[in-house]
């Protein structure tokens, strides 16, 4: 049973700054601490989690505004940073 | 003494080779991917589009920045935002207040996203 866990362990370990690390260039779900959702291609990324987006979208309730090109977001409002499946 | 050139030559390129060589190495190390605040760098001086906490959007000229993203800001229109709820209709009714200022700092800890300005489509 130990060795069950350990296994599947040793499949998903990965650090934080590993899994940012894999995910720079794929299609992103930013949610900031506010709910405010920003989907877009994950430029880059720091140790405090701000993050630079491109061809950012942004959703409220439904979608408000349009931002192409680059968009920065301070990392203390960040609240978590997901892939998404684009679904075109 | 065209042999003691070919003999040069055949030196210089080697140093040459070496010396690109060592270049080379230098740029797949700095050729790192960039910080976010990296890319803000290229923004500077020109105008962008800051939304801040408490419903504020900042637009100017961008004339110094921080790691806490603590800017100066030239030429600013800032634009305040309200909603009032209409008690009986229950209506949302948006409000925005806008004001300029010439020179302004902006402490970073207010500051939500930068962007270039919106082109509103």
């Amino acid at each position: 049973m130990a060795e069950l866990q350990r296994g599947i362990m040793s499949l998903r370990k990965q650090t934080p700054s590993d899994f940012l690390k894999q995910i720079i260039g794929r299609p992103v779900v930013v949610k900031l601490n506010s709910g405010v959702d920003y989907r877009g291609v994950l430029a880059c990324l720091d140790g405090y989690m701000n993050i630079a987006v491109e061809q950012t979208e942004e959703y409220v309730n439904g979608q408000l505004k349009n931002k192409y090109g680059d968009a920065f977001l301070r990392g203390n409002n960040v609240l978590y940073i997901s892939t998404q499946k684009r679904k075109m | 003494m065209a042999d003691e050139v070919e003999q040069v030559g055949v030196e210089s390129t080697f140093l040459l080779m070496f010396y690109v060589n060592l270049c080379a190495k230098h740029q797949t190390t700095t050729n790192t991917v960039e910080e976010p605040l990296d890319l803000i760098r290229l923004s500077l001086d020109e105008r962008i589009y800051v939304k801040m906490r408490n419903d504020r959007e900042l637009r100017g000229r961008l004339h110094a920045y921080d790691q806490h993203l603590n800017m100066i800001l030239g030429d600013v229109e800032e634009t305040v935002t309200t909603v009032e709820i209409d008690e009986e209709t229950y209506e949302e009714i948006y409000k925005s207040t806008k004001r300029n200022i010439p020179m302004l700092f902006v402490r970073g800890d207010g500051v939500v996203l930068v962007a270039p300005p919106l082109r509103v489509g």
